[in-house]
């Protein structure tokens, strides 16, 4: 069976895109990630043109994130404040990054430049994970209680100007950071059509210090507005958003995701570090190869509107 | 052009005034979600020869117009990455040719070319204002044929074409599964001896349907509403989803 895509315009086996939506969601429910840095690369494996991939990804991101922040609100678990900041951050590098990403259809250098950032983004991503959990792993058990140590937030964050109080965080600092960090991620996720949550979480935890409680929450919160800005953004400058690819995507999505995290309770931290570390560089390394070997052919021939 | 041929054949074999019609069973190829190519019959007759199965008969599918980009990829340190875009002001987005014999067995190069038999003739120019040189020029015009040819959008194919009962003839297109929308001009052309005896040509519509032709329509003419209807429907997917879930 065959189904022809409004958008990307060309014929795609829906089983099989529903089955990549349930993979990459049953990685994303069993390692606790988002998914979008694995999915945008798997569509552009598929054929689908880079630039759909990436816009119509930031769509199904907004699917895939509503319960996960809808549970986050009910626990209240979200810093709106440090939300709100990350938000205008966010909503400003989206537009930026869909501006850049507008550039370079036209220059016709969007799909290497895709390529070329999630080699770069993986690599760096995986290649720390990795580094991380062998640590981890071949630490002896006092070593880890030893880890535990009072965080602080580096000099040049207390420095900043207009600091002020975060009351669900217990911080204060000045919202230059939070906007900041917003901003990066934003761009971050309008042109490779991930959250930014791999990203974002990290920061959150060691560079502003927040607390863990609302760590996970306030990025949600941050995903889902920025996702969406980014969604609207990139079907209106680049009619690049494929509902019925989301649709079919976010279908097989939900289902690999409830049964990811069933999986996902019964492996050790560790391991799943390492293991999603394993897979980051592996789809690095198959984006690599792809840029590096020589091309099946030497022209491009596009269509132009 | 098609009288003054029948009046050429008129003219020199006066016993034998040939020509060929052809009819499509249908006019309107429709591009909806369930679109995966689609399969062209034309009908045709062969009219005033004896034996009509002694002739030649070439078709000629030519798609609409449309612009085009070619790149070269070039090494760059240790990646491969597109060069600077040519532009094709104008091709043939479809041009697909079936032949009963090879082309150039049937029409001597010069009828080839005032009909454009065969895609080498067609005129394909490169954007004058590249830096390509005349013989680059060549080069990105033979790269677009031969790209063009491998997505499936330039062919030439012997066959396709079966006689039926006496002078009736069917021809058996495939239109490939990236068609592009737009008018097409459908074109046979009958040969005996290498001379070009009739000719006949019909126009063939390719459209957007259904439900893709809305949701194309809607991202492209109204793209801010098409982003906010795009969110909408995630945020209630998403929703009912994570009630479909819930404990």
């Amino acid at each position: 069976m065959q189904l022809y895509l409004p958008i990307a315009e060309m014929p795609v086996d829906p089983f099989v895109v529903i089955t990549m939506g349930a993979a990459v969601g049953f990685l994303s429910g069993m390692f606790g990630v988002g998914g979008g840095f694995l999915m945008t690369p798997l569509l552009i494996f598929y054929g689908i043109p880079p630039a759909v991939a990436v816009g119509t990804e930031s769509s199904q991101i907004v699917a895939s994130s509503v319960s996960g922040a809808l549970a986050h609100l009910k626990r209240k678990t979200v810093d709106f404040q440090m939300g709100g900041f990350l938000v205008a951050g966010g909503a400003a590098g989206s537009v930026i990054g869909v501006l850049i990403f507008r550039m370079l259809i036209e220059t016709g250098q969007i799909d290497t430049l895709i390529s070329v950032s999630y080699v770069i983004f993986l690599g760096l991503i995986g290649g720390l994970m990795l580094w991380e959990s062998i640590r981890t792993l071949l630490r002896s058990p006092e070593d880890k209680k030893r880890q535990a140590r009072k965080r602080r937030s580096p000099a040049w964050l207390a420095a900043l100007p207009f600091a002020m109080r975060f009351r669900a965080s217990a911080l204060y600092i000045s919202p230059i950071a939070p906007i900041t960090l917003g901003f990066l991620v934003g761009i971050l996720a309008s042109m490779l059509g991930v959250g930014g949550g791999f990203i974002m979480v990290p920061a959150m935890l060691y560079i502003l210090n927040m607390p863990t409680n609302v760590v996970v929450g306030t990025s949600l919160f941050q995903i889902i507005f920025v996702t969406a800005i980014t969604t609207i953004l990139h079907a209106a400058a680049n009619q690049t958003v494929d509902i019925a690819l989301a649709l079919l995507l976010l279908s097989g999505g939900v289902v690999g995701a409830q049964l990811g995290v069933r999986v996902g309770v019964r492996l050790k931290a560790e391991h799943l570090r390492a293991l999603l570390a394993l897979l980051v560089l592996g789809v690095c390394a198959r984006l690599l190869i792809d840029l590096a070997l020589p091309p099946a052919s030497f022209f491009i021939v596009d269509g132009v509107r | 052009m098609r009288i003054f041929f029948l009046a050429l054949t008129l003219i020199i074999a006066p016993a034998q005034a040939a020509n060929i019609e052809i009819a499509l069973t249908n006019d309107r190829v429709e591009v909806d979600t369930g679109f995966a190519g689609a399969r062209l019959i034309l009908f045709g007759a062969v009219t005033g020869l004896d034996d009509p199965a002694s002739v030649d008969i070439i078709s000629v599918i030519k798609g609409p117009e449309a612009r085009f980009q070619v790149r070269q990829m070039e090494k760059n340190n240790l990646i491969w990455t597109p060069g600077p875009a040519h532009l094709i002001e104008s091709a043939p987005g479809l041009y697909l040719t079936y032949a009963t014999r090879p082309i150039d067995d049937i029409a001597p190069l010069p009828l080839q070319d005032q009909h454009r038999l065969d895609a080498d003739y067609l005129d394909i120019a490169i954007g004058a204002h590249t830096t390509a040189d005349a013989e680059n020029a060549g080069l990105y015009r033979s790269a677009f044929l031969s790209e063009a040819e491998a997505l499936g959008l330039y062919r030439s194919h012997v066959g396709g074409i079966e006689f039926k009962k006496g002078a009736l003839f069917t021809i058996t297109a495939r239109l490939p599964t990236n068609t592009p929308v737009g008018e097409y001009e459908v074109a046979v052309y009958l040969f005996r001896n290498g001379e070009l005896i009739g000719s006949d040509a019909a126009a063939l519509a390719v459209n957007r349907v259904g439900l893709e032709r809305r949701i194309y329509d809607f991202a492209h003419q109204r793209p801010v509403s098409y982003g906010i209807f795009c969110v909408a429907l995630s945020l209630i997917a998403g929703w009912v989803a994570s009630l479909a879930f819930r404990k």
